[in-house]
This record gives C-alpha cells, structure tokens and sequence, in this order.
C-alpha cells in the first residue's frame, strides 16, 4: 500500500527512518536492512574535523536501554563528503538521505552545514544541538535558548535544504525551545535526544563508562519522547509558525512508531532498535502499513496528532 | 561471506563446570562457517527476557556442519538468561562477526595461552591449526583460578596438541599463572613462535609485556569490550591501539578485530 509522507517539502515512501548514530553511514547493515527501503537514512553526526572519540567502556546495558558515550566519533567532513557520501547517494534509491551535523561552536556548526549543504546528494540538514558549546562554558548548545537561535539561524542563512533542529530533552520548557528553533527558521524538529544517566560498577565502586555520564536510549526513554513530542505539537497549535516533528526514543516495533504518531510526529526514527534487531526499521515500517490496512486508513498521516486531548 | 541475523532454536545446553555452560544451536542456514576468533551476537527471543541488547560470544566449536557450539561462563544477567534456556528455546544469532587469529607459515611452534572464560577461542584455533596440511607444534595453555572451573577439554582438543593446564588454587594442573606456564614454554622455543593469546585484559597485558618483536613470529590478541551492534555502527566496543607518534587511536573490536596485534594495542 502507499505509505507516502510528505514532510518538509520532501516526499517520504513510508514514515519510518533510522536515527542519527545508529545506523553509521548506511553500508555496516545494508546487506541485512538495506535503507533504500526506508522513509530515509540519518547519518551518524558529522563534525569538521575527524573525532576518536572517548575513552572506553563506551557503551553499557541498563534496565530497557541502554547509556552510551561515544563522543561523536565520526570520520571527519573531508572524509565523509569525499567517501561516504557518494556511496550513500549511489544506494539510497528512492530513500531520503538526511545528513546529522554537529559543531563546537557556531561557526564549525556553520561551516558544516554549509559544506554538505552545498551536495546534491543531500535531501536534508539534522542539527544535533545536544552538543557542548566551547565558547559558552560547555552547555549544550540545546539548552540555551540564545544557542539554538543562533545556530539554526546560521545554518539557515547558509542552506537551502530543509533544516531539522535535533533537540535535547534534558531542559525544563522543551516547547520553548522548539519556539525559538521554529522561529529561527527550521523547518522540522527531532525530538528527542538521548537523556542524561549513569550507572556505578558497585564492585569496582566506580562508574562503568569511560566518561562517567552516557546518554540513555532505547525503550526507557519512550515515554519521554512521546511526552515531549505531544507537548510540542500541543504548544505549535498556539503558534502561527507549525513545523513537523519527527519522533524519537525508543521505537522498535509498529505500535511504539503510532504512539509518536498519535502524540504529533509525522515521522519517526529507529535508534537503538537496531542493535537489537538489524532489521527492527523494516519491520516497523511494516507494522505501520499492516496496521493502516487493517484499520482502514488511508493515509498514516490522518493520525498525526490524533491523541492530543479534544 | 556475509554475517546472517537468524532466530534459531537450541538444541543442547549443558553444564560443563561451576557457572560454566555449553549452548548448542543450528547453524543459521545461510552462514558462513566461523573461523577461530569470530564472534557472535546472541538475543533474546523478543519478550522472553529482559536483556535488552544482544552479546557477544566467541565461537567454541562446530562439532557438526550445522551446529554450533558456545562456551560461556555466568556473569551478569544476560550470561544468567542464557544458562536458564532449555533445548528448543529460541535464540536470535548474528553472525560470522569480526576477523580471525592469523596463521604464521614460517613459525614452527604455536603457542596458544586461554585464561578463564577466553578459552573458546583458542580451542577454535588449536582445532585450525591442528588440521593444516602442514601444522605447527601447537602448545595450548589453558588457566582458570579455581580447578572448579576447569572445562573437560579432553575430548575437544586434538591429540596432537600438548596442553598445560594452569590453576592458582592448584586443585587441576600446575599451581600458578598461565603467564608463568607461557614463560617455561618461550624458553624451550629454539626459533621464535607465533604466541597466540584470549583471557583477561591484565593477563594479556603480562603477555605482551613478555614478549617483543624479535622473540616472537607472530602475537595476536582477541580482545573483548562491551558491544551494542556487532558491526562498527554504534561505535561502542573500541580497544585503543598505537596510533601515529604513540598517540592513542580508538578502533572498533568488533570490526577491526576482535584479533588484534599484541604489539599495536594499549595495554596500559
């Protein structure tokens, strides 16, 4: 059946997309879930120079989830633009190819944008604001409301492409937040970002994680994410300016994807799911489908939005 | 060959010593068969328990064509969940993952050194190279802390291959370290062997500190850290290795190992 979304000026050929950093830059699993499949491929966060990230143990099982801290490792622009890139072009086929970039400041926020910005492979921006600012005592730029306006309005300036603001769960109004990203020109929002947490080896009487502090995903956090989008989208119907949301957290199968859906997303996005399962994206997708058909709906996009109380 | 992501069935689990276990499942049908080192990614059936991410095993054995053999010692919970499974239980498997221990041609001697629960690997390779054409004299030392641990290998591992067993409460084998055993075994090698090594990183660490280039044909490690996809994605299971000017680089066990070469990895 026809699952089309359209979304940001962009037409989608079903919903259901990978999310940032969990599905690399889409060859590691394209023998077993080949994206071209999917709504579209979000890379792993690009950042100006190449990262190695942080020190190991990076990643860590908690209770429903689990906490990482990689550090953004990532390939680099040059690298990603020159490698990577093309290769994801060459087998995205019909699937929507939305590059995740990150900077340390606003400026490596600008200039990255700017550069991938520039290819025509691209369909369009995520901005990953959960991201430590150097200029500005190390807050993520996400919880700063003058950080998100300047750095979407900079990316803004520079890119024609449809421009999606990443944003962090972890501050006290998340709809003010997205206010002042809508306002600052975005045309879509992510929500959500991982969320703080840590856990203590009680033996070694220690945290397990090389940095201490990871960022929790996977299906704790889905009430969270469902939260923050229905708020949002609650908090949009009183603005002039609306924007789709793209839900995030915790979705691995098609009734987690309906929940987000429900709540006020358009889109969403399979994280951590596919760790589990490599094909978890796919059978979401499918889930979806197989629901409309039974339920008689004719397009997924009818339920956007659909929980919110009336 | 690429990895296969499959639900399989178990057919055998079976206690081998104190919270240790053998699982036996088919061999998902399009796989390639597992060379000594490779791992794979073990789930839970979806809500049969509550482990959330799949963990890796080194392949033990593959006694038949179709089926293969996984030893694993309980830990934490998702070791807990596995030894709790039964014949006919359903088990996600992903795999052949990773790169395999490299033989040495040249080398007369292999000396391969598992401590603890890093053994499987190990026999994997003594049963490798047992099998060559032309094969090394292979020395396989096995060491565990307590003689209640000790895994019958008797019937695993070929004749012809010599093996020492190493216990620090003395109850099986030679009272002591594997290290200690390994260093006997260096000294009665007139040309330099291919050393071989999977246990605790402190363990491999005394290994490497022992050997050096010149001692040795080969040194290779398969390391272990804890991992999320299996495939280079999430970025999780890195060892550091000596980069460029002794800086430290990050590189993914799961794709760029887990066999690595002793001298590159930082085992400080």
């Amino acid at each position: 059946m026809n699952q089309t979304v359209r979304c940001m000026g962009l037409s989608f050929q079903n919903p259901v997309l990978v999310a940032s950093g969990t599905f690399g830059y889409g060859d590691e699993y394209y023998d077993i879930m080949p994206f071209s499949s999917l709504g579209g491929l979000v890379t792993k966060t690009i950042t100006a120079a190449r990262r190695e990230g942080n020190p190991p143990p990076r990643i860590v099982e908690t209770d429903a989830g689990m906490l990482n801290s990689i550090g953004l490792a990532n390939v680099g622009l040059e690298c990603f633009l020159a490698e990577k890139l093309p290769w994801i072009a060459e087998h995205a086929g019909p699937a929507r190819v939305i590059v995740n970039i990150a900077g340390f400041s606003v400026d490596e926020f600008v200039e990255v944008a700017a550069a991938v910005g520039s290819r025509p492979e691209v369909d369009a921006l995520e901005i990953n604001l959960g991201c430590p600012n150097v200029h500005a005592g190390y807050i993520h730029f996400g919880a700063d409301r003058e950080s998100v306006r300047r750095v979407i309005s900079g990316v803004r300036k520079k890119v024609k492409l449809p421009v999606i603001a990443k944003l962090t769960p972890n501050v006290t109004d998340i709809a003010s937040l997205a206010e002042v990203a809508i306002d600052a020109g975005a045309d879509a929002l992510s929500l959500i970002n991982t969320l703080p947490g840590m856990k203590i080896d009680v033996a070694k009487q220690k945290p397990v994680l090389g940095m201490g502090f990871g960022g929790l995903s996977g299906p704790a956090i889905r009430p969270v994410g469902v939260a923050c989008v229905y708020k949002v989208y609650q908090h949009m119907q009183r603005m002039s300016a609306r924007v789709p949301i793209i839900g995030i957290g915790g979705i691995s199968c098609g009734t987690d994807a309906l929940e987000y859906i429900l709540a006020g997303a358009s889109l969403v996005q399979v994280g951590t799911a596919s760790f589990v399962h490599p094909q978890a994206p796919g059978n979401v997708a499918r889930q979806l489908a197989e629901y409309c058909e039974t339920e008689g709906i004719a397009s997924i996009s009818d339920l956007v939005g659909l929980a919110q109380q009336r | 060959m690429k990895p296969v992501f499959e639900w399989v069935r178990v057919t055998r689990i079976s206690s081998v010593a104190e919270r240790t276990f053998v699982i036996a499942f088919k061999e998902p049908k399009s796989a390639a068969a597992p060379g000594p080192g490779q791992f794979c990614m073990i789930s839970p059936y979806p809500g049969s328990s509550n482990v959330y991410l799949p963990r890796p095993f080194s392949y033990f054995r593959a006694p038949a064509n179709d089926t293969i053999e996984i030893l694993f010692r309980t830990f934490g919970r998702a070791t807990r969940w596995m030894a709790s499974l039964a014949p006919g239980d359903r088990i996600g498997v992903f795999g052949p993952l990773g790169n395999t221990f490299n033989r040495q041609p040249g080398a007369e001697r292999a000396i391969l050194a598992g401590g603890g629960i890093g053994i499987p690997p190990i026999v994997l390779l003594a049963l490798s190279l047992s099998r060559l054409a032309n094969p090394p004299q292979i020395d396989l030392i096995y060491g565990e802390a307590y003689g209640s641990r000790v895994v019958d290998l008797a019937k695993v591992v070929p004749a012809r291959v010599r093996w020492h067993i190493t216990t620090e409460d003395g109850k099986i084998g030679v009272k002591g370290l594997v290290t200690e055993e390994l260093s006997r075994i260096l000294d009665t090698c007139k040309t330099p062997p291919a050393v071989y090594t999977c246990g605790p990183r402190a363990m491999m660490a005394v290994v490497a500190g022992m050997l050096t280039p010149e001692k040795v044909a080969l040194f290779e490690t398969a390391c272990e850290e804890n991992m999320a996809c299996g495939r280079g994605i999430c970025q999780g299971c890195v060892i550091p290795v000596k980069g460029e000017e002794d800086a430290t680089r990050y590189v993914c066990c799961c794709t760029e190992g887990p066999v690595f070469n002793g001298f590159e990895v930082k085992w400080d």
